[in-house]
């Protein structure tokens, strides 16, 4: 074996670990992608599923997409949903770190349990949630009414916004430990040294912050960011368990609406085009990860 | 260290108790599925609503025990079986990919390491279908096998991402060691890498089976004879049954969190010391 | 060297393998330990299918049980009852031929489409499906039903049920039982405000505001946005005299702004659109609700669950006739799998005898007109439900009544909403409809 300078080598023997988990995911996904494309580009419906002629009509799918305005009320809140629920989670998860990275007797134990919302199975959540925003029976509306923030209740999940609302909540809920932790990772690699010097040279704490903290923590920022946009971005289970895409389509989104059409209306070739739509965007974003997290790495 | 000396006793006590408020303001969802499940349904109906049962009822843990011929003990075991599985699969074959994917520069790595971040994409209508066919071609269609290759795929990737930042944090000295020592790469590999980077593969088994647990999809369509499928699929019995019936159904989540609890109890130290070791640094 | 990897990689398919090789036995083994831990009815609906899962490898064909050969059947059913019922019958068969084996599985109803589809798809289907009467037509299309044509006598069966599984004149399955909707009410709720049942939709809406107090709501209906809500809804238009494809007419629009009014009047919750039939007949026992409609296969659990409250049923008030919507499952023999086991348990579950029981077990109508008129005492609950047959229509059949229903139930949801003016959500129904019916 030769002297190694770097901490990675150049060595194609390194194709032989990723090979078997490359090969199953493979095996199991890149089926599904590549057959996926195809029935987007076919009219299969009812039917034609099982025999008959699947023609090949291309781009008209999406074409009948943009026409579509349950398929535009869909990108467009998979879209706000994505940004409003990282925006709070993120702001709300950095928040915490920042607290819980001052060496209290409480601050571990109390930060691990904190990460429970995060484990607990999605469709469980959002039952769980469903009972908090019940407009007559929930606790939400209750507090709301005590603190006479409000006279009537409000109907969270059969109006539009506020349905959309419910389940940013829930969603933030299950975010905030994930982005916490994160963060509370980048933190501790911070050097401790940078803190005295800035405080030395009469730094108060808000410039440290922006001058020490921010910039330093940028690599884990960047991937929380699109970690959490590729989890929240496909959400399914959530919103199935607690609006169904209601009320009146409001709180529908690609996954929801790609299932919808390809399993309730036997509209296979439609369904298989929203989800190509997702997937687009999210390669993209997957690209920019990649580009990011390996920048500086010599490849 | 230092800042630790620096808090005092009263700021100790202040920052421990609003660490606290913040606990119960995060679990709070947590406590009322919990009291919930245990009030009658005319309590639930109670306006103002009651912050703890006034009348203590478990009718709604002995009805998930009898109902229909969905069983909640065997449920339980099945979920647990599946998720062992996926568990397995993902933490044999993530472990080595990841370790090749941040110890090694190979050609095409960058495009992999692209994919296993596009197959956590795909949403599952996507899936379903073609899946499907491949597990009634490979003989497991209804057998827990399918639920268990199926949920490896959630597995497999995260680990992946998650373990390779791992891997780079290791210096490369430990494994020039073993070199001298005689090992080879995949001596090496076995024997001074895995060792050193335990915690973060227990961090990647655990994510890997909450991931199993928590699906309801893949269990739900991949196996068909109701005493076979996991616990999640309950939820779709116990929707489907009892409507909003809100005791029967925080009954439902108390018992299929219990075992996340659980985990989480044994497990804690694994898991923070895992997530925040094995950063996600890039 | 070369040998060490080959051989890490092959220790890794070992495990995997082993993890897979260690399941099929521990499967059966569940399964046998079910069989014989439990005891009661619910162990005995399940010994069919812990004999079959032999059959669950690739050898279908072969029964574990001496050369019977296996028949399955799905079913969306929760309701125990309804299983239970179904798995009796199901029994009673087994012992009385030694030919065929029939074992029923549950799949949800919201996988239900689901399964089939996927089942399509990769020829995994079972060899009948008791499905939902509105999605026939699509299957029928899909092309994985039978022709029954001339197989089974559905003469004197209800024309509504009958057409309901019929395409171009051919017969594609036979109706298990028939439903419809109808008014239910709180006697004692109606005494009490001096109120008689109402009849027409202005004593309705006078009735419902009448019964409406700050914890009771007059009305409930199930306005979920799916097929659910969108049979619900249809009675109302119906009752108009539009049909499912009118509902951008005069009439439409008035079926639509009948229920806006019930909503701002507040005799209806909002909250109906996220109540499910079964939710809606549980906001009635519990009595926060007055009147429901609802169908007759809830009586079972309401007789069970609240035998105290007093209730009546009545037809659906109407506006310029009456109207209520024909629902119920048909049987269908899917083409390629067993068709002769299939048609022979069909015709058992068929037979006069059966089907009285399974009906009455279920809470249904046999579709057979000329059972349904015997099957029930002239003061039973379910009489009222029998008379409300003769003005119940079936949805479509039509192939593409799936994204019709999907408008309809949108226009709906957009009017309790206030998202849109009854005009503007029949407006865009049609437009919709009209593009899909040409």
């Amino acid at each position: 074996m030769g002297k190694v300078k770097k901490m990675f080598r150049y060595d194609n023997a390194g194709v032989l670990f990723v090979l078997p988990a490359f090969i199953y995911m493979l095996v199991f996904v890149g089926y599904p992608i590549i057959r996926n494309i195809i029935l987007s580009f076919q009219d299969v419906s009812a039917g034609n599923l099982v025999r008959g002629v699947k023609n090949f009509i291309f781009f008209d799918n999406y074409l009948e997409l943009f026409q579509d305005s349950v398929f535009r009320t869909s990108l467009f809140n998979t879209l706000r949903y994505t940004v409003l629920c990282l925006v709070f989670q993120f702001v709300i998860g950095f928040a915490l770190a920042l607290f819980f990275n001052r060496r209290f007797s409480f601050a571990k134990p109390v930060r691990g349990i904190l990460l429970v919302p995060w484990m607990i199975p999605v469709t469980v959540t959002a039952l769980m949630f469903k009972l908090l925003f019940a407009t007559d029976i929930g606790v939400i509306n209750y507090i709301l009414r005590s603190f006479h923030l409000i006279n009537k209740n409000i109907e969270w999940l059969t109006t539009p916004q506020t349905a959309m609302f419910a389940l940013i909540c829930a969603n933030v809920w299950i975010g905030i430990p994930f982005n916490m932790i994160l963060i509370s990772t980048g933190l501790t690699t911070i050097p401790k040294e940078l803190y005295e010097s800035a405080s030395i040279d009469g730094a108060n704490k808000t410039q440290t912050f922006f001058s020490i903290t921010l910039p330093l923590l940028k690599p884990t920022i960047e991937s929380v960011l699109i970690l959490g946009f590729i989890y929240t971005f496909k959400v399914y289970d959530l919103v199935y368990v607690m609006t169904s895409g209601g009320p009146v389509n409001s709180t529908h989104m690609l996954s929801t609406y790609s299932y919808k059409l390809s399993f309730e209306m036997f509209k296979y070739s439609k369904g298989s085009a929203v989800a190509n739509v997702l997937l687009v965007i999210l390669l993209v974003v997957g690209v920019f990860y990649i580009k990011a997290t390996t920048k500086g790495e010599e490849a | 260290m230092d800042e630790e000396k620096k808090l005092t006793r009263k700021k100790n006590i202040i920052y421990s108790a609003v660490s606290v408020l913040f606990l119960c303001i995060l679990l709070f969802p947590l406590y009322w599925a919990l009291i919930t499940s245990l009030k009658t349904e005319q309590e639930i109906f109670q306006n103002p609503p009651t912050f703890y049962p006034h009348v203590l009822n478990l009718k709604s843990y002995a009805a998930q025990v009898e109902t229909g011929d969905f069983n909640m003990f065997r449920s339980f075991a099945n979920s647990f079986l599946i998720s062992l599985g996926a568990t397995g699969i993902a933490v044999v074959l993530a472990v080595p990919a990841s370790y090749g994917i941040a110890k090694y520069r190979f050609r095409a790595r960058k495009l992999m390491l692209l994919s296993f971040l596009v197959t956590q994409m795909l949403p599952v209508s996507v899936l379903l279908t073609p899946m499907f066919i491949m597990f009634k071609n490979m003989h497991v269609y209804n057998t827990w096998i399918a639920a268990v290759l199926a949920d490896a795929t959630i597995g497999i990737p995260f680990s992946v991402l998650i373990l390779k930042n791992y891997f780079a944090s290791i210096p490369k000295d430990l494994e020039e060691a073993a070199y001298l020592d005689g090992c080879n790469k995949f001596t090496a590999f076995v024997r001074i890498l895995i060792p050193i980077a335990k915690p973060g593969v227990m961090v990647c088994a655990i994510f890997s089976f909450l991931y199993a647990w928590g699906d309801l999809a893949y269990g739900m369509t991949f196996i068909l004879d109701q005493e076979k499928r996991p616990i999640t699929a309950g939820i779709f019995n116990f929707m489907g049954q009892y409507g909003t019936k809100w005791s029967y159904l925080t009954a439902f989540a108390v018992v299929t969190i219990i075992p996340v609890a659980l985990i989480f109890i044994f497990m804690q130290k694994y898991i923070v010391s895992g997530m925040t070791s094995g950063a996600v640094k890039g | 060297m070369k040998s060490k990897k080959v051989i890490s990689l092959l220790a890794a398919l070992a495990i995997t393998a082993g993890l897979m090789a260690g399941c099929g036995s521990s499967g059966q083994t569940e399964n046998t330990a079910n069989t014989e831990g439990a005891a009661d009815q619910e162990a005995q609906e399940e010994s069919p299918a812990a004999e079959e899962p032999a059959s669950e490898e690739a050898t279908t064909d072969e029964a574990a049980a001496g050369g019977a050969e296996a028949v399955t059947i799905w079913y969306y059913w929760e309701t125990e009852g309804h299983q239970v019922a179904l798995d009796q019958v199901i029994q009673d068969y087994n012992a009385s031929q030694g030919n065929y084996q029939v074992t029923a599985k549950y799949v949800p109803f919201a996988d239900f489409k689901k399964q089939l589809s996927i089942g399509a798809s990769a020829d995994e289907l079972p060899d009948i499906a008791i499905l939902d009467s509105p999605d026939h037509a699509s299957y029928v299309e899909m092309g994985i039903f039978e022709d029954l044509t001339g197989k089974f006598d559905v003469g004197s069966y209800y024309e509504g049920a009958v057409n309901s599984c019929t395409v171009d004149g051919k017969l594609y399955g036979v109706p298990f039982g028939v439903n419809c909707l109808a008014l239910y009410y709180n006697e004692d709720m109606l005494k009490e405000a001096g109120r008689e049942a109402p009849t027409t939709w202005d004593e309705l809406m006078d009735t419902a505001k009448a019964l409406t107090t700050d914890s009771v709501t007059g009305l409930a209906l199930c306005s979920v946005q799916n097929e659910e809500g969108t049979f619900n809804f249809v009675p109302w238009l119906w009752s108009t005299g539009a049909d499912s494809y009118s509902i951008g007419s005069e009439n439409g629009i008035r079926a639509l702004t009948f229920i806006q009014n019930l909503v701002n009047e507040g005799v209806m919750s909002k909250e109906c659109i996220n109540w499910t039939q079964g939710d809606v007949m549980n906001q009635f026992i519990a009595g926060n609700v007055a009147m429901m409609e609802n169908g007759p296969w809830q009586i079972p659990t309401m007789q069970k669950e609240a035998p105290d409250l007093n209730w009546k049923v009545t037809l659906i008030p109407k506006d310029s006739q009456y109207s209520s919507v024909l629902g119920g499952e048909n049987y269908a023999v899917i083409n390629g799998g067993k068709v002769e086991g299939a048609l022979d348990f069909l015709t058992y579950a068929t037979s006069e005898e059966k089907v009285k029981f399974l009906m009455d077990k279920f809470g249904y109508i046999s579709a057979d007109k000329a059972i349904a008129e015997s099957q029930f005492e002239a003061d039973s609950p379910y009489q009222p439900f029998v008379e409300e047959l003769n003005y119940a229509m079936p949805r479509g059949p039509l192939a593409e009544w799936p994204s019709v229903s999907d408008a309809i139930s949108l226009a709906f949801n957009q009017v309790i909403t206030g998202t849109a003016t009854p005009e503007d959500a029949a407006a865009e129904a049609q437009a919709t409809i009209d593009g899909i019916v040409k």
